[in-house]
């Protein structure tokens, strides 16, 4: 059973005669451990049908399936249980509340899920050690580098242990060095726990290290390339993007 | 704990917006303690007064007195159907001269001790301090509370009554009491009463009596009115109404005009502190609605993000009401704080005991008003917060 389907997924946004078709029509399976790099221009759909993907936006038609869980039919309550349990979020601006240490950004959507603090503390304090910020745990988000803030944001994604991190250009704030390191970082959790990943970008030298390359255009799908040699050398992986 | 953080980010506007509770609060518990005060006076008046009826001299015009009655009186009121105890009722001013000023409670007073009071009465007396008051006592007296702290008096103290006003007249005449009793408080009249043994009330009654009848009238066949403690069961309206039949020398209001006379009192006192948690709605209200406004505009792409991580609705709405709730319980606190250091020192400074009665109930009334009005205040920022749409508020700049 794929991680995500998605299923003519539609989204039209204001009222004829000038719609914009947002998506149109996007049908697309995503296994269980894949890294999925999704690439266009601006305006091509991207971040839509990232909205989508995660629960965050219903299309104007078209369905999407979580682990093969029909999520157009539930209620707002239920589609919000989803997005703290099954699904993580990484956003381009890192996104973390300033009033709270890097622990606790970790630790919110636990917040939300209802779950056992004392478990959730440790699971946070591992992960923050695993993305090699242990030290800086009790620190706030303006006390930390833009490469940390953003190893954070991958905590936060990872601590209800979901299924699917979706990343809306993770590597967009920070330098060439920084989101080398973040992007394998995240393909080692990527492997390691086999937690999907899709990943909007516009840089084709990051989206090459991922194993499957979606291209939107004009909010259709024109391309879905599986890249053969994911994870080698950026040079490398340029040809085959 | 993240709620206090928030409200920290923004010292100065948390700090003027629990200014104007603190404001409000302070006000509250300033005229509350006011109208407690007073509402416990007139509880107490409405008390006693709605079980008993108060008789005068017919031609004195009103329930207490003015006026003389013969003692002789008293076994007429004890004939007539209902009357199980009548008393007599010799009350003279503690301090002459005095009255000219504006008083905010009741007036200190010298009065016989009522030796069926205790049994009879709704309100009852006790001694905080040494003993009764008997009626063969002479120039002995029990003081109420107020009276008792007003003049510094304990037990074995010796205080002259009436209390010489400072521009007496040559003819004034006091008398030298021995206090032998300190009453406890019972927040209402009886606190501000000096008690002696009928035989020195009239006594003192005969000193103040006009010139007129100085030499003319025995001071101790006189009283200044009686108070009635009727049957169980018997109607005392209906009573007051026997007794002025039966009895024309004299005239028994009915306990229903009393108390409503009290009641009407008491509203005032109920538009005082309404009016007072009226001026908080305002002043307090307005301040947390439009800091809670601001607080959700400038937080708009938080919210989003904790809708994405899985927030819901109510998540949102209990965490920005909670932000409200918590200024107004910090701004209650302080007011409430304020207000009752500023009764507590109007208080010790006046002599009678004070004008403010801060209760239990008014404590949670201000502090749980102040709660209650930030969280409502900040209900209409928090739905708006509470229903942004995920994608809008964090794609928002």
């Amino acid at each position: 059973m794929p991680t995500i389907r998605l299923e003519g997924l539609t989204k039209h946004y204001g009222r004829s005669p000038q719609v914009v078709r947002a998506l149109d029509g996007v049908s697309l399976e995503i296994e269980q451990g894949e890294f999925v790099a999704v690439v266009g221009r601006s305006g091509s759909g991207k971040t839509t049908m990232l909205d989508c993907a995660g629960l965050l936006m219903r299309p104007t038609a078209g369905r999407v399936l979580l682990d093969g869980v029909d999520t157009g039919r539930l209620g707002e309550r239920e589609r919000a249980e989803l997005r703290s349990r099954r699904i993580g979020f990484i956003f381009q601006e890192f996104n973390l509340l300033p009033t709270l240490s890097a622990v606790e950004n970790v630790l919110l959507p636990l917040r939300y899920a209802g779950a056992d603090h004392r478990a959730g503390r440790r699971r946070a304090e591992m992960l923050l050690d695993e993305m090699g910020i242990g030290n800086r745990m009790g620190h706030r988000p303006a006390e930390l580098s833009g490469g940390q803030q953003q190893r954070v944001a991958i905590a936060r994604s990872l601590i209800g242990q979901p299924t699917l991190v979706l990343g809306d250009e993770p590597m967009g704030e920070v330098d060439t060095e920084t989101a080398s390191m973040l992007l394998a970082l995240m393909r080692r959790i990527n492997r390691e726990s086999r937690v999907t990943f899709l990943i909007v970008t516009h840089d084709l030298d990051l989206a090459a290290q991922a194993d499957r390359i979606i291209h939107l255009r004009d909010g259709r799908l024109a391309g879905d390339q599986r890249v053969e040699c994911a994870g080698v050398p950026l040079e490398a992986a340029e040809a085959v993007a | 704990m993240e709620i206090v953080r928030n409200l920290w980010r923004r010292k100065l506007r948390t700090t003027l917006t629990v200014t104007g509770i603190v404001m409000g609060i302070f006000a509250l518990t300033t005229m509350g303690a006011m109208a407690e005060h007073f509402d416990a006076l007139l509880a107490g008046g409405i008390t006693y007064y709605s079980s008993t009826v108060m008789v005068s001299d017919a031609n004195s015009g009103g329930a207490f007195g003015g006026g003389y009655m013969a003692l002789s009186t008293l076994s007429q009121i004890q004939h007539v159907e209902g009357v199980r105890a009548v008393s007599p009722v010799v009350e003279a001013t503690a301090k002459p001269g005095s009255t000219s000023v504006v008083s905010m409670g009741v007036p200190d007073y010298i009065m016989n001790l009522d030796p069926n009071w205790n049994s009879s009465s709704s309100i009852k007396l006790s001694l905080a301090a040494g003993t009764w008051v008997t009626e063969v006592s002479r120039l002995e007296v029990d003081l109420g509370s107020s009276f008792a702290a007003e003049f510094h008096m304990k037990v074995g103290d010796t205080i002259a009554l009436p209390v010489r006003p400072s521009d007496a007249k040559p003819d004034f005449v006091n008398h030298r009491f021995t206090v032998v009793g300190i009453l406890n408080p019972t927040l209402t009249a009886p606190d501000s009463g000096a008690y002696v043994s009928l035989h020195d009330a009239q006594m003192i009654e005969g000193d103040s009596l006009p010139t007129a009848l100085q030499g003319h009238v025995d001071p101790y066949q006189l009283m200044s009115g009686a108070v009635v403690y009727a049957k169980p069961g018997v109607n005392l309206d209906a009573l007051a109404g026997r007794i002025n039949a039966e009895v024309p020398t004299v005239q028994a209001t009915k306990p229903s005009t009393l108390v409503s006379a009290f009641k009407s009192g008491g509203a005032v006192f109920t538009f005082m502190t309404t009016a007072a948690a009226l001026l908080a709605l305002i002043i307090g209200g307005l301040s947390v609605v439009n800091t809670m406004l601001m607080s959700v505009s400038e937080r708009v792409r938080e919210i989003g993000l904790k809708k994405a991580v899985g927030a819901r609705t109510r998540h949102i709405l209990v965490e920005f009401v909670a932000e409200a709730g918590l200024i107004g319980l910090i701004g209650g606190v302080i007011g409430y704080l304020l207000g009752l250091v500023l009764t507590t020192v109007l208080n010790g400074s006046d002599p009678s005991g004070g004008l403010f009665l801060v209760t239990p109930g008014l404590t949670a009334l201000a502090i749980g008003f102040a709660v209650a009005l930030g969280a409502g205040a900040g209900l209409l920022p928090a739905i708006r917060a509470a229903r942004m749409d995920p994608v809008s508020a964090l794609r928002s700049q």
